[in-house]
Formats: C-alpha cells, structure tokens, sequence
C-alpha cells in the first residue's frame, strides 16, 4: 500500500469515527426530550450567532424604521416595516435582536471554554501532583472565590475599556474556580486507581501519566463544566452590559433590555423586551438542560436504581 | 492539639490571609481607576489648588502611597470606613442601613428556599420519574440558569404593569416617611413592595437546594443502610426521613456558602425593583465614582465570602467524620 493511500485509509476511518461519535451523540439526545429540545434550541442560537448580523434587514443602530408620510416611527407595535416593533428611538427592534446573538455567542463560547480550560489544568495538576503544588493552587482558587465576581467585574470595567475580549476576560478570569474545583476532586479518586497506579511504576513520566492516564477520565467532567461555563459566561455578559458595563461598539441582549428598562418604555414595549429576554433565558436554560442529560452519564451515583 | 481544633486553626489562619489578600487587591484596583471626584470639580475650576490640598489632606490623598496602604488596611479590618467623597457623611452611615435592607429581603428568602425547595427535592428524588418530578427538574433549571434580572423583568411585567397587583420599585411608597426600622419593615406598604422581589429571589435559588437534595436522596435510595431501614419494617417516609436526614449536609455548607454570596448575588434584582440595598448602592456608588464607598461595599462582600467558605469548610468537617480533617478541607 503507498504511503498516500494508507494515508486516506486512516483519514477515513477517523472521519468515520468523529462521524459515528456524532450520531451516537445525537441518539443520546433523542431520548431525552428535554435535552433534545435543548440542542436544538443551541444550534439555531450558534447559527443567529454567526449569522444573525448579515441577515439583519437594516442597520441595528443607523437605520430609522420610517412610517409612510416619511416620520420616524417610534415604539410602534409589531408592523409590516418592523417586524418584531421599533424602539423609543425609532430603531428596528427585529435587527436589533439579530445583531445582538452574536456578542453573546462569542462571550458565551470563548468565555465558558476559557473557563473550562483553566479550571481543567488547575483542577489536574492541582489533584495529581497534590502537597505543596494542591496548596498554592486550591489557596488561589479560595482567593478568586473570595473575591466577589460582579463588584470585582463591574470595578475592572470602569478602568479598561470595555470590549467584549476585555469582558471574556474577566469572566472566565473569575469563574475557572468552579470546574476546578470539581476536576480536582476528581482526580483524586482516578489517582488512586490501579492502572494509574501501574503506569507510574512501570516509569511513565509525571507529565505522561497526568495527561494519558488520568486526564481522559475526567474529561467528561471537564467537558460538562465547559458547557455550563458558557451558560455562566453568558448570563454574566448580560448581566454586565444590563448594568451598562457592556461593549458600547456592539448591540447585545443585554444592552436591547438596558436600552427598554432606561427609556422607561418596559412598562408597555413587550415587543422590545420579549425577544432579548426570552432568548438569553432560551440558551442558559438549553445549556443546563444538555448538560444535565449527560451529567446523569457521568455520576454513576445517580443512576442507580432507576 | 486535636485534628479537628488544628484544622480549624489552619483554616481560621487562611482566612485571616484571604481576607488581607482580597483587601489589597481591591487596594491595587482602586489606584488604578483614573479620575477621581476631585478631578471633575478642579477641571470645572470650581476649586483653588489649595482647596484641592486641603482635601486631599483630609482624604490622606497626599501621603506616600505605603501610608496610604497602611492607613486602609488598618481602617478597613477596624471597620472605619472614612467619609463619602459625595455625600460627606461617614460610609458606614451610609452603608449600613443598606445592609439591613438588603438582609431584609434575601436571608428570609434564602431560608424559605433551603427549607422549601429541599423538601420538594427529596420527595421527587424519592419519587424517581414522577410528571413531578420532570416538571420540577425544568422549572428549576430555568429558574435557576436564567439571569435573575431577566426572571425579574417578565415577573414585573406580568404583576406590575399588566396586572397592577404589586409597584414597580423602592422599598416604601415615596410618600412614606417611617422612622426607625420598626416602622419601616412592619407595614402592609412595605409588605406590598417586599412580596415580588422576595418571590423572585425564591425562585432564584430554589434549583440548586432542589437539585442537591433530590441527588442526594437518590444516591442513599440504593444504600445498604435503608435497605435495612426497609428490612426493619420502616415505611416509606420513614426511610425517606433517613436518606433525607443523610443528605442534609451538602445542603447545609451549600446555604452557608449561598449567605456569604448573598451582598454580591442579587445586585441585578436590587437594580431592577430600585432596592435601596447594598448592591444598588455599589452601582451606584462606582458610576459616581465615590471610592470610599466603593472600597467599604465590596470589601463587606469579600469578607462576607470569606466567613461563609470558612463556616462551610467547619461545618462539613466537624459533621463527617469521613473528611479528612487534616488536609484538603477545601475539597
């Protein structure tokens, strides 16, 4: 056989096995309902994320929704000209929402990998190598726990300009903790098993041991904290820029249900608050649905006795 | 010396570091903010360069910054807060009926949860895949993943502005003039602004009590000792009355851990229903840019955390024996 055609043998069959992984998940999912209606929800979230902005019909922010004499129309009801209503200042609400998946999905992606990221390796190297090593680290988790994370956030983004990397940042700055914390426990107990055990003492290095034997079984874990580590990066993106700490350059959720509860007009525009609202509350709560189907997996303790 | 009492030196003594830490981190941070104040009303020209000495003097603003750093840290472990560059009135003045008002609204609300939301829990743990059961498990998740500002925007919508049952904000109708705490927060006007956020940050926290007592629940539901219970002839809410009481724990540290959250965790919910609590008043506070106050609220919620990690961290320990109470107390 050349070297090229082996070559494909071995991309097919690894295109074949992410695809095989890929129904078995999807199969998975279909069996819970909840979970399912959940992914859904996420992949039409990702899809507005990437391509919400370009299929907007009007400008967000320049655009001014006009009625048929030529006047700006403001705060109108759902209509022919503005599908989802017009704000207090005449902007289409429907471009709005469209524009505004996006902030939130990439808060939401790099921000709860992030965090799932650094909580994984802390929670690793904390849990395998133990002693002085745990110490330092699990004393600087308490510390990030003991700082509170929205005064903290709302402090820092009063002195560096506020972008959405500046606000990923900081989020997953703050909530690594959590999945380290978990991963770490984890790894306690895996460390003890035999054929950690047995991999040391046949001389594989510390470095190979960690990350060959012990890492794989706590990566559903690490994978399960990632996920709800974007719900978190996300509920706190918009909590931020709800406070007005939000990238002024980019129409977000967030900022839609800032703009309706500073104008005032919350008290009677359900056009402007419903679709901000009801989306973030969409996606966290998808999130944690998915999530929760598969942490069933992962805790054999739940299981039992079903 | 015991095990137990040196781990509870140990943890006591990291936590006196913590709190030190945190301080000067917040030290650090608040140097950094560029402007002050003062810079608006000298740029304004409203004020003479003496004057400006003058009160920088008074703030201790002119000294080098190690003095500064000595003098906060020790006001702030005294909890001498200093003066309000605003208002001109000591922060503590300013901060502590804030505190109560904040106490006021989430400590019951936290309880009511724990208690309610723990008891649900259990049963529909106990009660495995009950319609009960699911439709707790989605009410809760929403509840809980949703950002709270969120739950309280389409509550008020709902019982505020469509159905008229409850005002929209504050703490008092604004023309009440109570004195006192009595007459503030034992009235029907007071109770009428209390019922929504009070519901609301029920909701808020009831996933997570559910969540934990129903898992713990299920975990106990296939151990040897109910099966024993069951051998003895228990009843059914006899043996659930066991499991539960042995998945209290985590229940327990975990409400210590949410009261010591409890300043920083709703400041969205006291921002949307113009709670005139401590969270409100950091926002506030930091968009007016008033330091002293900044510096005295998040050094509350820091210490808050502090105390509580500490509480959970003693309380498991003392009440597993299982833990190890030599070493990895955090876990």
């Amino acid at each position: 056989m050349s070297t090229e055609s082996k070559n494909g043998a071995v991309l097919f069959e690894r295109v074949n096995a992410i695809r095989s992984a890929i129904a078995e998940q999807f199969a998975f999912l279909r069996q819970d309902r909840l979970a399912f209606a959940g992914a859904i929800i996420l992949v039409v979230f990702v899809f507005l994320g990437l391509f919400g902005p370009m299929l907007a019909p009007h400008d967000p922010i320049e655009y001014d929704v006009t009625a048929s004499d030529g006047s700006v129309m403001r705060l109108a009801e759902p209509n022919a000209r503005a599908l989802f209503g017009t704000t207090a200042y005449g902007k289409d609400v429907f471009s709005q929402f469209l524009a505004g998946a996006r902030p939130t999905l990439i808060v939401g992606l790099v921000g709860g990998v992030l965090t799932g990221l650094i909580g994984f390796l802390i929670g690793l190297v904390s849990g395998y190598y133990g002693g002085w090593v745990d110490e330092v680290l699990m004393r600087f988790t308490d510390l990030t726990f003991s700082l509170p994370f929205m005064p903290m956030a709302l402090l820092l983004l009063t002195f560096i300009t506020s972008n959405i990397w500046v606000i990923t940042a900081v989020i997953a700055a703050f909530l690594w903790k959590m999945p380290a914390r978990v991963v770490r426990s984890e790894v306690l107990s895996v460390r003890e098993r035999t054929f950690v055990k047995s991999a040391r003492a046949s001389g594989a290095s510390n470095l190979r041991t960690m990350f060959l034997h012990v890492a794989p079984n706590v990566l559903p874990i690490g994978f399960l904290y990632t996920a709800y580590g974007v719900a978190w990066a996300i509920s706190a993106q918009a909590s931020l820029a709800f406070l007005g700490f939000g990238d002024p350059t980019m129409t977000s959720w967030g900022r839609m249900l800032r703009m309706v509860f500073d104008s005032g007009s919350i008290r009677f525009a359900w056009w402007w608050v419903l679709p901000p609202a009801l989306s973030i509350a969409a996606v966290t709560t998808s999130v944690f649905l998915v999530g929760r189907a598969y942490e069933e997996v992962i805790n054999p303790e739940i299981q039992t006795n079903q | 010396m015991s095990d137990f009492r040196r781990f509870l030196v140990k943890r006591v003594a990291i936590a006196m570091m913590l709190t030190v830490v945190s301080v000067s981190i917040i030290f650090v941070v608040l140097r950094l903010l560029p402007g002050t104040p003062f810079e608006a009303l000298i740029t304004a020209g409203n004020l003479s360069e003496k004057q400006v000495q003058e009160i920088m003097a008074t703030y201790g603003l002119n000294q080098p910054i190690w003095k500064q750093y000595l003098s906060y840290l020790q006001s702030l472990l005294t909890f001498q807060f200093g003066y309000s560059i605003l208002r001109s009135r000591p922060v503590w003045d300013i901060l502590a009926p804030k505190l109560v008002n904040t106490l006021v609204l989430l400590v019951p609300a936290l309880l009511t949860t724990a208690i309610l939301s723990s008891l649900l829990g259990m049963y529909v743990g106990w009660n495995r895949g009950t319609t009960t059961e699911k439709t707790s498990i989605i009410g809760t998740t929403f509840l809980r993943s949703t950002p709270v500002f969120i739950t309280a925007i389409l509550l008020l919508m709902v019982f505020s502005y469509q159905l008229n049952l409850v005002p929209a904000f504050g703490m008092r109708s604004i023309t009440a003039s109570p004195k006192g705490y009595y007459q503030t927060f034992a009235s029907l006007d007071f109770l009428h602004h209390y019922i929504l956020p009070f519901s609301i940050a029920v909701l808020y926290y009831s996933g997570d009590f559910l969540l934990l007592a129903r898992n713990g629940v299920i975990e106990k539901r296939g151990s040897e000792f109910l099966k024993l219970h069951k051998a003895k002839g228990l009843s059914e809410y006899e043996q659930l009355a066991r499991a539960g009481r042995n998945s209290m724990l985590p229940i327990l540290t975990y409400f210590a851990l949410r009261l010591g959250m409890i300043f920083q965790g709703l400041i969205l919910l006291e921002v949307v229903f113009a709670w005139p609590g401590i969270g409100r008043a950091l926002v506030l506070a930091i968009q007016q840019q008033d330091y002293p106050l900044v510096q005295a609220a998040v050094f509350i919620m820091a210490l808050a955390v502090i105390i509580a990690n500490l509480l959970a961290d003693v309380l498991y320990a003392y009440f597993d024996p299982t833990v190890s109470t030599s070493g990895g107390g955090a876990a």
